[in-house]
């Protein structure tokens, strides 16, 4: 009950998760999954928190994202159950979803990304996310996963037996080169998880640059209220 | 402006940190907490590296005193930051940079420290503490919760004297395993912290059936019929 697309973007290497789910909190099965210059991960339908780690752990040891898979399906009692994607600093891309998934999962592959659900309404979510990640190569990472997750909420997303089930959580991960994320924003309990992420991301994305700033240069920061009234006559100006 | 309580659980040794701000999504710095080897957590004109940094320094052995001194020598702006830093000892540690502006201030006992800047006051950082003393028999997750509530209730952040909301929210926990046992997190809201209570509660009730369907996936129920199931069933929207 969860859709996700991972990837490497291959103008900047960094790496990407956008993931919404039925489930909630959905973001802290990212927790781990990235790592700057190694690669990215998810496990999800049955997920496996331990196989973040260990598929980053494998992928820095040398091994080939198809020999780091096939190592968490081994090392796993029951991967029948598990969706996984890996894709490693060279854009490779690997999936497996496990035949025991008993809700209509689908994924689909592309170059330096997967694409990966399950209790979808049809495969035309996967094909509908893998569509709108290739339709801006130029666009920055955090804007081509969030743009997935859309266009997996308007393919109609989550279908279970009793009709369309909400996106209770999502969450937009990125990591850069540098140890800890880039870009990273979540809801975790909401009826409508995917626009309320589009909401926040319209008030955070124009703060990104300014906290960086006020942290380089605290002798001339604006306070952050100032900055934020700041931009809200901006925003009203550009309305008007 | 900002607000946070950092601690180490004396029962179970479990690390935590719940944290509230004016700031979006404070919640995205999960490299502030390391299992079984400490938390470091800084704010007000914080540099994102210098957590890692610290329990870097913490895993290599050092006492979080002398990370201080090391953090110090090689920061310009020093009297710029604020931070807390517990290592798995409880040996426990807060600074308050001077040129911070506004009321920045900070307090610490045996295996906890409250800090915040932007403050209406020490009476924040009172309830942050008080909060967090209340029940100390509660998991982590709840006492940090508290110390939240606690900040909120005795005034939170001001700026020459105009109360300023919280507006994003954070608790993490984690125990022994590399991955946390409790992350939650609120990152844009105009009730944040009762937001948090509520998405904490509902991730508790959620939280074992999660952690059963992943070890367990044969014969695992739906989730819908699990959320149908709870009985005072999941209240949705914002």
């Amino acid at each position: 009950m969860t859709y996700s697309v991972v990837a490497r973007c291959p103008r900047t290497g960094r790496f990407g998760i956008g993931t919404a789910s039925y489930s909630i909190v959905v973001g802290l099965y990212c927790d781990g999954a990235l790592r700057p210059n190694i690669g990215v991960t998810t496990t999800q339908a049955f997920p496996y928190p331990r196989n973040n780690r260990l598929a980053m752990n494998l992928l820095a040891q040398g091994f080939s994202p198809r020999q780091a898979l096939n190592e968490l399906l081994a090392n796993d009692p029951h991967p029948d159950y598990r969706q996984i994607a890996i894709v490693n600093r060279e854009g490779t891309a690997v999936v497996h979803s496990g035949t025991k998934i008993p809700t209509s999962p689908g994924y689909r592959l592309g170059e330096g990304y997967a694409v990966l659900g399950d209790m979808l309404v049809s495969q035309s979510v996967v094909n509908a996310i893998a569509a709108r990640f290739e339709s801006e190569p130029d666009a920055d990472l955090e804007d081509r996963l969030l743009g997935c997750l859309e266009a997996g909420r308007d393919a109609g997303g989550h279908f279970g037996p009793a009709g369309r089930l909400p996106e209770r959580s999502a969450a937009v991960v990125v990591f850069g080169k540098r140890d800890f994320s880039d870009f990273d924003l979540r809801v975790d309990l909401h009826d409508k998880a995917v626009d309320e992420l589009r909401r926040v991301y319209i008030d955070y994305k124009p703060h990104a640059a300014y906290y960086l700033q006020r942290a380089l240069q605290p002798r001339n920061a604006i306070p952050s209220m100032e900055f934020a009234d700041m931009l809200k006559k901006q925003t009203a100006k550009e309305a008007s | 402006m900002t607000y946070s309580i950092i601690a180490r659980c004396p029962n179970t040794g479990r690390l935590g940190v719940g944290t509230t701000t004016f700031s979006i999504a404070c919640g995205r710095r999960n490299e502030s907490v390391r299992a079984n080897v400490g938390i470091s957590k800084s704010q007000a004109f914080y540099l994102r590296g210098v957590d890692p940094l610290a329990l870097n320094l913490l895993a290599a052995g050092y006492r979080p005193q002398r990370i201080v001194q090391i953090l110090a020598a090689d920061d310009a702006d020093f009297e710029y930051r604020q931070f807390g830093i517990i290592d798995r000892e409880d040996n426990v540690i807060a600074y308050t940079g001077p040129k911070i502006g506004q009321w920045a201030g900070h307090k610490t006992g045996p295996y906890y420290a409250a800090y915040g800047n932007g403050l209406a006051g020490p009476q924040t950082v009172e309830g942050i503490v008080s909060g967090f003393l209340r029940h100390p028999d509660a998991p982590l997750e709840y006492r940090l919760l508290e110390a939240l509530e606690g900040g909120r209730d005795a005034g939170g952040q001001a700026t020459n004297g105009r109360h300023r909301p919280e507006r994003s929210a954070w608790i993490r926990v984690v125990g022994p395993l590399d991955y946390p046992e409790i992350d939650v997190r609120v990152d844009l809201h105009d009730d944040t912290v009762g937001q948090l209570r509520r998405t904490l509660t509902e991730y508790v009730q959620h939280r074992e059936y999660y952690l059963k369907r992943s070890e367990h996936p044969p014969g695992a129920i739906p989730e819908e019929q699990f959320v149908a199931g709870l009985s005072a069933g999941p209240s949705l929207g914002r």
